[in-house]
């Protein structure tokens, strides 16, 4: 333990301007964390004068130079002793690397590991929730922040051997990344969210252990580095190897004869308007029948591939999509898009198409009542949140500690809604429902450097998009819809259809 | 035995052979200098030794430990000092000495006092507003003051000014007698004051290894004087180096001298001279004619 102290000693001592500026950062973090949840939005604070503008400031600085003041601190403590290069004083002296690994992970954990975890801690506590009940989100965030962030930091210094070769080794980094991107791009379907993808990150993870092993072990450097640049290739291999198309396969089975939804393309010109990003849209609309009163059904995404007689084609891969569908609404409606530089090229001869459409079914679930009280109130099983009695169409604004619940529904019935009704809106009719939805995720804390969440909950009618506001008074139902099914709808799309759309689309673009 | 052996050591690095079968030992107690010319393989030599570099293949060992394995605990008893290494240079002198205490057991704070009075290092400033003179002074003085059975020394002079350079020589000196020492150099004025072996590498080999006093003592300048220019020998002895002629006066560096035996070879192949003058040489003299002949001497 001898050496772990010394070394330990000497890089606070080396570091000790930089510690206090990052201290100074944390605190300024967590000040502009709580005024977030008490100030109102930046254009209301634009009228309080200089201190308002220092806080906007200062809200929008400290989170980047927060996190500028760690890579700092780790990137100059692992270079104090830099594994890489052979001309560094301490590679000829009695070192013990085990020792010396253990004083750089304990300057990290105590500069940047505690401080984060006391100030999330008290933000926690501050937001009015006990801190001993979201101990293992709080945990589970320092863990999270350990992996993606400070371990792939340690690893970069650990293989290089100034803060410039740092740099120029992160900039590598950012270029992999829209590498990366740019290869997503061309890979169809690679967006759909696969178990795959976590595979991505524990190689990151086991390579980053395993560069800062290599280094402090046997000072490796060139191996190391090596290592680091196979497993950018390996995730490059996995995103271009992945079968997407048998995975979506797998997750959304073909719908079963008694799946509540029927398809049918509508031409809607109205709907193509727009060219938006050079795609141009493709209206479909779903009927809707046999959803039973606590189920609904949302649309998760959709590929479309297009052909014509020539042998060109194209394919959509799977492009998300979001959108819901309740026993009140007849039918769904959604856009797709498709190139238009695609889309003119196949034109040029007859197209068919093959549409899928992916879908999950949902039961509704353990619905409870609750009417929002008047000022601050403790919605259940959420946080604390508030609703504006003034506001016709505000929904409610809540703090949320460390995760929203994994999926919450919020439904209310418009003609009960207490809010005064503006001065051009309509009485609701009977029977009119405005729902809310809350997603977090099933880990114990959503990624974030705050655990505190700031999230609104917005109202609206699905069928008509109208937002309805949320005032003390109004009652509310409560429930967690439960995923009982995926299913996927497919389509052949033949070319009469075709023709009546290009037809309405060249006759919207000579408008 | 040996505090430093390495036998076939050989070291590349892509296209060049930075080392090529290198095999030296060095004896407890001795002032070993490892000479030769810039980018003779020294400091790659001295690397391997220090567990810096990775050998290609051979064998090096320190105090019978193989290089690969002079790591952690096996350098509380090895120092080291290079021209080329990075020190910390935020640390004061004197923190810096105070830290490196904590990594060996037998540090010896008086002879720290001892040596930072002997160089005259200003405790309180930095190692980076130091002089390069005084920065060398102060590494000397962190590897010294833990009694290291092996002092290893890469160039440690290059670009000292010579009062610096008397000054560290004398800083080793001192404490010759409880170390071995191993240094690198290009410069032969200064190792000739206190070496006591001499080796010298040339593009990665080993051309010789021997005692100073034994290389001093064998080789002399030969310088032969006759009545008349003399017929120059077509194939002179092996161990007759640079020979040249000016009119009556013949010139050669005797490289295996014997009073007795050479001037018994000089009658035997130029008859009786009328003088026969054997001066000797420095070191810098020996290295330059070996440099000149291309060839081993031995």
């Amino acid at each position: 333990m001898n050496q772990v102290g010394n070394i330990f000693r000497k890089d606070v001592r080396h570091q000790w301007i930089e510690i206090v500026v990052s201290a100074g950062l944390l605190i300024c973090f967590a000040w502009v964390k709580m005024g977030e949840w008490s100030r109102p939005g930046i254009g209301a604070i634009a009228n309080e004068g200089a201190g308002a503008v220092l806080y906007v400031i200062a809200g929008a600085l400290t989170t980047p130079l927060l996190l500028i003041s760690w890579m700092f601190l780790i990137v100059r403590a692992v270079h104090g002793e830099s594994p890489a290069g052979d001309r560094q004083f301490w590679v000829t002296r009695p070192y013990e690397w085990k020792q010396l690994l253990v004083a750089k992970i304990l300057f990290v954990i105590a500069f940047i590991n505690v401080p984060l975890f006391l100030a999330q801690t008290f933000l926690v506590y501050k937001a009015g929730f006990q801190p001993a009940h979201y101990l293992a989100g709080l945990l589970w965030l320092q863990l999270f922040w350990t992996l993606v962030l400070l371990l792939p930091a340690v690893a970069l210094a650990a293989v290089t051997r100034n803060i410039g070769h740092w740099l120029l080794a992160l900039l590598f980094v950012g270029l992999f990344a829209i590498g990366l991107s740019i290869l997503a791009a061309a890979v169809p379907s690679s967006s759909f969210p696969t178990p795959v993808d976590s595979i991505g990150l524990l190689l990151v993870i086991m390579a980053a252990i395993a560069a800062i092993l290599l280094q402090y072990s046997l000072r490796r450097t060139a191996q190391s580095r090596w290592l680091i640049a196979a497993v950018a290739g390996v995730i490059m291999l996995i995103l271009v190897a992945t079968p997407y198309r048998r995975l979506i396969a797998r997750a959304y089975p073909r719908a079963k004869p008694d799946f509540p939804l029927r398809l049918s393309l509508a031409v809607a010109p109205s709907g193509i308007h727009y060219h938006l990003r050079n795609r141009v849209p493709v209206n479909v609309e779903f009927q809707l029948s046999g959803l039973s009163n606590d189920s609904f059904v949302e649309l998760n995404g959709y590929i479309l591939t297009l052909r014509n007689s020539s042998g060109q084609h194209w394919d959509s891969g799977w492009e998300g999509r979001g959108g819901m569908s309740f026993p009140e609404d007849k039918i769904l409606t959604t856009n797709l898009e498709i190139s238009k530089d695609e889309l003119d090229k196949l034109s040029a001869s007859p197209i068919t198409g093959d549409l899928m459409m992916a879908f999950t079914l949902y039961h509704d679930r353990n619905q409870r009542s609750f009417v929002v009280p008047r000022g601050e109130f403790s919605f259940p099983d959420l946080g604390w949140c508030s609703s504006d009695p003034n506001n016709s169409i505000s929904g409610l604004t809540c703090r949320v500690a460390l995760r929203r619940p994994q999926f919450w529904m919020v439904s209310s019935e418009m003609a009960s809604s207490t809010c005064p009704l503006a001065n051009d809106q309509l009485a609701p009719k009977p029977g009119e429902i405005v729902r809310a939805f809350i997603r977090g995720g099933s880990d114990p804390a959503e990624p974030g450097l705050s655990p505190v969440l700031t999230t609104g909950i917005t109202f609206w009618q699905t069928s008509t998009n109208r937002i309805s506001g949320i005032c003390p008074g109004t009652p509310l139902t409560l429930s967690n819809p439960d995923d009982v099914g995926r299913s996927r709808i497919e389509v052949h799309i033949d070319n009469a259809w075709f023709d009546a759309y290009l037809k309405a689309l060249n006759s919207t673009r000579s408008q | 035995m040996s505090a430093i052996q390495t036998e076939n050591l050989v070291k590349k690095f892509r296209r060049v052979d930075a080392l090529q079968g290198f095999t030296l030992s060095v004896p407890e107690g001795a002032v070993y200098a490892l000479v030769g010319p810039n980018g003779a393989g020294k400091t790659t030599a001295i690397k391997i030794l220090m567990n810096i570099l990775r050998a290609t293949s051979g064998r090096a060992e320190v105090l019978g430990v193989d290089s690969s394995q002079v790591k952690g605990h096996r350098l509380e008893s090895i120092g080291y000092v290079s021209e080329n290494q990075e020190q910390p240079e935020w640390m004061t002198v004197e923190y810096m000495l105070a830290y490196l205490r904590g990594f060996y057991p037998t540090w010896d704070r008086n002879l720290e006092t001892e040596l930072i009075k002997q160089f005259e290092l200003p405790r309180n400033r930095k190692l980076g507003h130091l002089s390069r003179g005084m920065r060398m002074k102060a590494a000397l003085a962190s590897s010294l003051a833990y009694h290291p059975q092996v002092i290893v020394l890469d160039e440690p002079f290059t670009g000292l000014d010579p009062l610096v350079r008397d000054e560290l020589i004398q800083g080793l000196l001192d404490r010759a007698e409880e170390s071995t020492i191993f240094v690198s150099s290009h410069d032969l004025g200064e190792i000739e004051t206190f070496a006591s072996h001499v080796a010298y590498l040339e593009e990665g080999k080993l051309r010789f290894a021997e005692e100073l006093a034994t290389l001093t003592s064998r080789f002399r300048e030969v310088e032969l004087t006759f009545d008349a220019p003399p017929a120059m020998p077509p194939q002179p002895p092996p161990n007759w180096m640079q020979m040249s002629n000016s009119s009556a006066v013949v010139r050669f560096t005797e490289s295996q001298f014997d009073a007795e035996r050479s001037a018994a070879d000089i009658r035997r192949i130029f008859g009786e001279p009328r003088n026969i003058t054997f001066s000797p040489m420095s070191l810098r003299a020996i290295f330059l004619a070996m440099a000149k002949a291309g060839r081993n001497p031995a």
